[in-house]
């Protein structure tokens, strides 16, 4: 009887033991779920514009344009080509980057001027895109492979209870100690503070215009970002994003870089 | 000069006839460039040759693209030109580029002008070879002169594979009798024979294989052809430099290894000039230090070294080193600077090159050379007292 009582009540707790995730499994899988929220669009390309802007007001622009191409592999990352258009000295500059998941990218830039393709170092994670608050990690800010999660509670942003998630990053040339973001009841990232090496809070990064491409996905369309100890800010906006154009394969290489420049 | 306007002509007819029968509603092109005045002062005064102490220059680029016949093929125009108070030869106007490429799936046809960079070092560029070099803009031969070429690119699985002729060899551009640094003795600018019949008709090519694996960049090539520096010889009547373009074989190997924040990097060529056979090799690395000081500013280290076989040649044992200061700010402020050093005497010299963003697209470079020590038998010795510095403002539009 007593055995069967035991039974029983092991039997009551059984699914909820199995459901009970830990902060870290339900961190992760917030994260998952958001990343995979911008999952599956194929191909994609872009202009961006991009405004600096000092604690003075003083504006400065940028302008590049885009190609990625999807790497559905759980293990590898995806391909992107970025064009520099402005500032006007860099007219021409092809970056191309083989991202990879669990070792460094790889990256080569071609030059027009001096007709070449140098395969650079990217382990330059925590460095300034040209010269703006986004570091070249930030990009990849939202894959949840590159880093540890735990889920820290709710906090009411924007009108709503969204999901508190710490993350700690697993590269070890990150520029951060920890990231603490808050999400959506749709999976979306709203906004990221992003703490330094030493856990000062250096800056924030708030996701908006999300705009539901081609009824699927979801893409934050301008990323805001406010450096806390220079008091400097980059908004970064995407125009023309388009998903699922049907990219050449082949352009994603490194004997195309030439071909790819403008 | 005659057949080079020929062949520009011929050029320009292509051009043109791809350009009108490409549809004229879809036209779209890219075109931008630049103005580039530029000073040189010498800090030793006038120089050995009466050139001098001041040399005002301007540079205008100006580049233009367009795709055309539905995005297959890219017309691609790069002109330079310019201005020497002081040095004819340094007055000039290039096409860089001027060329026509279509795009199969796998393959590339290339005709036309194209600079074309083979190689990895930052400062002895061994296995670059498709180009000429206009010593008139620096005598490290980094400025380069178009070259004409038709060339097939094929992209396979194991790697590509690079054909070019390149069936009009293009002179080198000294420094003129006013230039400054010049050599010692001034360049018979008409005496100039080749061991090939053909001379400068003479049909030059190449091939060369590169690939990827992981981490490792590989390059392999061969060339046949004219050899890009002239043998000088002093005439002993008008006491002048003869240039003579002997026929050279040379196959080149270049393989950079790219492990985080390092980059090693290796040159090697095997060359036969003149039934002489050589070797020769140049490689060293790069480290960058990123975020130095927990700023968002970078620091880098370059090292290489150049060896060759040879003993009669002016830079048979050099090193060099160099630091690269990277403010990463919204200027794209840099700073290189370093030296070169004969490790066979005690020849140096310094150099200093920095750069930033102005406002309105506007960007100032200042860079200088130093002679440190040299020894009266290094070829730098002709440079002695021509230590510069040099200021270039920059409008791009």
């Amino acid at each position: 009887m007593l055995k069967k009582l035991f039974t029983f009540i092991f039997i009551l707790l059984l699914p909820s033991f199995s459901l009970a995730e830990t902060p870290e499994e339900k961190g992760k899988n917030i994260a998952k779920k958001s990343y995979e929220n911008t999952r599956g669009f194929v191909d994609s390309e872009s202009d961006q514009i991009m405004i600096l802007i000092d604690p003075q007001g003083n504006k400065v622009e940028r302008e590049i344009s885009g190609k990625t191409l999807e790497n559905l592999d759980p293990d590898d990352g995806d391909r992107s080509i970025t064009y520099f258009n402005k500032p006007k000295d860099v007219e021409g500059t092809v970056m191309l980057s083989h991202t990879h998941v669990n070792e460094d990218d790889d990256q080569w830039l071609y030059l027009p001027a001096l007709g070449r393709v140098k395969r650079i170092s990217s382990s330059n994670k925590s460095g300034s895109f040209m010269g703006s608050e986004i570091a070249f990690e930030d990009f990849s800010g939202l894959d949840y492979r590159k880093y540890n999660w735990k889920f820290i509670g709710e906090e009411n942003y924007q009108g709503e209870l969204q999901s508190k998630i710490e993350s700690y990053p697993k590269d070890k040339n990150s520029g951060y100690s920890k990231r603490v973001g808050l999400t959506d009841s749709l999976f979306r990232a709203s906004k990221i503070d992003y703490y330094d090496r030493k856990g000062q809070l250096l800056k924030t990064i708030f996701f908006e215009d999300y705009k539901l491409y081609n009824d699927k996905i979801w893409n934050a369309d301008t990323f805001r970002v406010v450096n806390h100890q220079n008091k400097n800010t980059t908004i970064l906006k995407w125009i023309n994003r388009k998903l699922n154009v049907g990219l050449n394969k082949k352009d994603f290489e490194k004997s195309s870089l030439q071909k790819l420049s403008n | 000069m005659i057949r080079l306007i020929q062949l520009y002509l011929i050029y320009t007819f292509i051009i043109a006839t791809l350009l009108s029968s490409s549809r004229a509603l879809s036209f779209e092109y890219n075109l931008y460039g630049s103005i580039q005045p530029e000073y040189s002062l010498f800090t030793n005064g006038d120089g050995r040759h009466n050139q001098s102490r001041e040399k005002p220059s301007i540079l205008g680029t100006a580049n233009f693209t367009t795709f055309i016949q539905d995005d297959n093929a890219k017309i691609s125009i790069s002109a330079l030109s310019r201005y020497d108070r002081e040095d004819h030869n340094r007055t000039y106007f290039d096409f860089q580029k001027l060329k026509y490429e279509y795009y199969f799936d796998d393959a590339t046809i290339k005709l036309g002008n194209e600079i074309v960079f083979w190689g990895v070092n930052e400062s002895f560029h061994l296995v670059d070879i498709i180009n000429q070099s206009n010593l008139s803009e620096n005598l490290s031969g980094t400025k380069k002169l178009g070259q004409p070429m038709i060339a097939v690119s094929l992209y396979r699985d194991f790697g590509d594979v690079d054909f070019y002729i390149l069936p009009y060899f293009r002179e080198q551009i000294f420094p003129g009798a006013n230039g400054r640094p010049r050599l010692k003795l001034e360049i018979d600018e008409n005496s100039i024979s080749y061991e090939s019949s053909k001379a400068e008709k003479h049909t030059d090519f190449a091939i060369r294989y590169s690939t990827m694996i992981d981490d490792f960049d590989i390059g392999f090539y061969h060339f046949y052809g004219n050899s890009r520096n002239p043998k000088l010889s002093i005439n002993q009547s008008s006491l002048k430099l003869d240039q003579y373009y002997p026929l050279l074989s040379q196959t080149g190997i270049d393989i950079q290894a790219t492990k985080d924040a390092w980059l090693y990097k290796l040159e090697v060529i095997f060359a036969e000039l003149m039934s002489e056979q050589y070797f020769s090799a140049a490689g060293g690395f790069e480290y960058t230090y990123y975020g130095f000081n927990n700023s968002s500013q970078d620091l880098g280290l370059i090292i290489e070294y150049l060896f060759d076989d040879r003993n009669d040649q002016p830079f048979n044992n050099e090193g060099s080193i160099g630091i690269r200061w990277t403010k990463n700010d919204i200027n794209s402020t840099t700073l290189l600077a370093g030296s070169i050093v004969d490790l066979d005497g005690n020849s140096n010299q310094f150099f200093i090159e920095y750069e930033q963003r102005l406002k309105n697209d506007f960007k100032i470079f200042i860079e200088s050379i130093i002679s440190g020590s040299i020894d009266s038998s290094d070829y730098n010795y002709a440079f002695k007292d021509d230590s510069n510095f040099k200021i270039k403002i920059a409008k791009y539009f």
